[in-house]
């Protein structure tokens, strides 16, 4: 039930860190955050979710939201450092096909 | 004292003036202790409203006679940006100040008759009654 | 006042005796006396100014500052006060709205029942419980000339929404052509209904599958849905039911892919809802294996009571606490 964002700039890119856990009671403080960085055009969001224990249906539509405004605004959206639970529900839902997912830096098996 | 007295809400010490003299005129009308706190009260919460969202306004409290019911009646005017969604700003739960419970749905409840009315970018003019038990 | 005056003697009572003899029973007393108090709806400085009048009853001679420092109670009490009242207000806009969805909820079964139809050459058991009172998970079963079609999908977002969301799929089902339609082309459909109609923020997981007794095949295809299992009955094993495909509502151009498998006498086809792998027990998030091993357990009996034995035991390893909407469908081939 909580999550703490962590946000830094560098030119255009926006690296935001994610730890604990992204749910019905924390999708919307991530939605806040990260939506409105991909609404300009040429911006690159690039979360790093390898903090992130638990995520649900709701958090994952944020990520859904995000990835049809990024289309939306020609930005672009990369995730990375997922751990094998999270990465689960992104292949499952096929989402791990039409989004950019970098796999666990830690030697994970692809 | 059957006339009108107002005062200028400028600053924080003008909120206290207001409450001085909501209490004075609800002490000599013969409001008891509470009602007397209560009125004072609606009269902090209005002034504070001038004072965070309009910058200036002004207070004016007066005693009322209606049909030999006796009463004492608060105007809370400003010239300020006005409320775009009065709706939203009377319903439970919504607040600006952080305060819990307190708001304009507060000031409604402590008080026995409640108005507003306000016009985006014009002003807004808030009146409040409380009767005499 | 008269009903006030009432109060304040009763009141100025309790205090004088619980002043006399600080007893127990008095303060219970008083307890069971502020409970009176609040279904009267007095306020927090009510009860402040009540205790002033029967102070000032009881020690005229009260000294000055005693006195004054109620009145700063008193005043400190008001803030209390908007608090109590806001909370009853928003007490009654609550019930309000529970009344309002309880209704909601019961339109939504009549609407959205689907019975298990009667299948010569199946046996089929259905179980779909929700988490709260509106179900996010939506199962059909639609017979068509020979063939039995079953479809599960689960409306991401809770309540509501998601509740509001599955009526525009099965109006959206309910209205395409009799014809069978293949379950890869049907998804499709779906897609570009649910792309154009739903919030950013929500997509929808769905499989759907269609049995032809003649050929004892099984054509299905999946939207990013949980994998349910097959059971083959000749190797005595249960596989994942993988069927790859991007959740309905993403993008309207997406594509679905055709899947086939032979079911033979005591297969099993199993489909469920995420709200069964969600399961959380002690020991953290129930594993698929365990599923199947609960499965495996009941798997002799008929459809129904396998589908309601693993229910039961998940929900019991849960607490008797949903996590989310939990459907799990049982399709056991007899002949």
């Amino acid at each position: 039930m909580n999550l703490q964002i962590n946000q830094e700039q560098i030119n255009e890119t926006y690296e935001l860190k994610l730890a604990g856990e992204v749910d019905a009671y924390t999708a919307p403080k991530l939605k806040e955050v990260m939506l409105p960085l991909t609404e300009k055009e040429g911006n690159i969001v690039v979360v790093d979710l390898s903090g992130v224990e638990y995520m649900d249906s709701t958090g994952l539509g944020i990520f859904v939201g995000a990835l049809k405004s990024s289309k939306a605004y020609n930005s672009s959206l990369k995730l990375r450092g997922m751990t094998e639970r999270v990465k689960r529900i992104f292949e499952i839902t096929g989402l791990t096909e039409v989004m950019d997912i970098e796999s666990e830096v830690k030697g994970e098996a692809l | 004292m059957d006339i009108q007295s107002c005062v200028e809400v400028r600053n924080e010490w003008d909120i206290v003036s207001a409450r001085q003299l909501g209490r004075n005129m609800a002490k000599e009308l013969g409001f008891g202790n509470v009602d007397q706190a209560r009125i004072t009260t609606a009269i902090s919460e209005l002034a504070r409203n001038i004072y965070l969202y309009a910058g200036r306004g002004k207070i004016c409290i007066e005693p009322i006679d209606q049909l030999g019911r006796k009463g004492l009646r608060i105007v809370a005017l400003d010239n300020g940006p006005g409320i775009r969604e009065i709706r939203k700003v009377m319903e439970d739960g919504y607040t600006t100040s952080g305060g819990l419970g307190a708001g304009l749905p507060g000031v409604k409840r402590l008080m026995d008759e409640f108005s507003i009315e306000s016009t985006v970018d014009v002003g807004t003019e808030i009146s409040a009654t409380k009767w005499l038990r | 006042m008269p009903a006030k005056d009432a109060l304040t003697e009763r009141y100025q009572d309790l205090l004088s005796v619980y002043l006399k003899a600080k007893t127990e029973t008095t303060l219970y007393k008083g307890q069971q006396f502020s409970r009176k108090l609040l279904e009267q709806q007095i306020s927090p400085e009510d009860l402040v100014s009540l205790h002033i009048q029967v102070m000032d009853e009881l020690f005229p001679d009260m000294s000055e500052e005693m006195r004054d420092s109620f009145d700063f109670l008193l005043e400190a009490m008001i803030g209390y006060g908007f608090a109590y009242r806001e909370h009853q207000s928003l007490r009654d806009k609550q019930q309000q709205l529970e009344s309002e969805i309880e209704v909601a909820a019961s339109m939504q079964q009549t609407l959205l029942l689907s019975d298990v139809p009667d299948f010569d050459d199946l046996d089929i058991g259905v179980v779909s419980v929700p988490a709260k009172k509106m179900n996010g998970d939506y199962y059909n079963f639609v017979k068509s000339g020979n063939s039995l079609s079953v479809a599960v999908a689960d409306i991401i977002g809770k309540g509501i929404p998601a509740a509001l969301c599955m009526s525009m799929i099965k109006y959206a089902m309910d209205s395409l052509p009799d014809e069978q339609m293949k379950p890869h082309l049907l998804l499709e459909n779906l897609n570009r209904v649910v792309e154009h109609n739903v919030h950013s923020n929500m997509f929808i997981t769905m499989f759907h599958g269609v049995y032809e007794p003649e050929s004892h095949k099984f054509y299905y295809a999946g939207a990013g849905h949980e994998p349910g299992f097959i059971y083959n009955a000749k190797e005595d094993q249960f596989h994942d039911l993988i069927a790859k495909g991007l959740v309905l509502g993403v993008s309207r151009t997406t594509t679905y892919h055709p899947y086939e498998k032979e079911i033979e006498i005591g297969d099993m086809v199993i489909l469920l809802s995420d709200g069964v792998t969600e399961c959380r027990t002690n020991k953290g998030f129930i594993e698929r294996e365990e599923i199947v091993s609960l499965i495996r357990k009941y798997m002799d009996l008929p459809a129904q009571k396998i589908v309601e034995n693993v229910f039961q035991e998940l929900d019991r390893l849960q607490g008797f606490e949903l996590r989310d909407d939990f459907t799990l469908i049982v399709l056991k081939r007899l002949v």
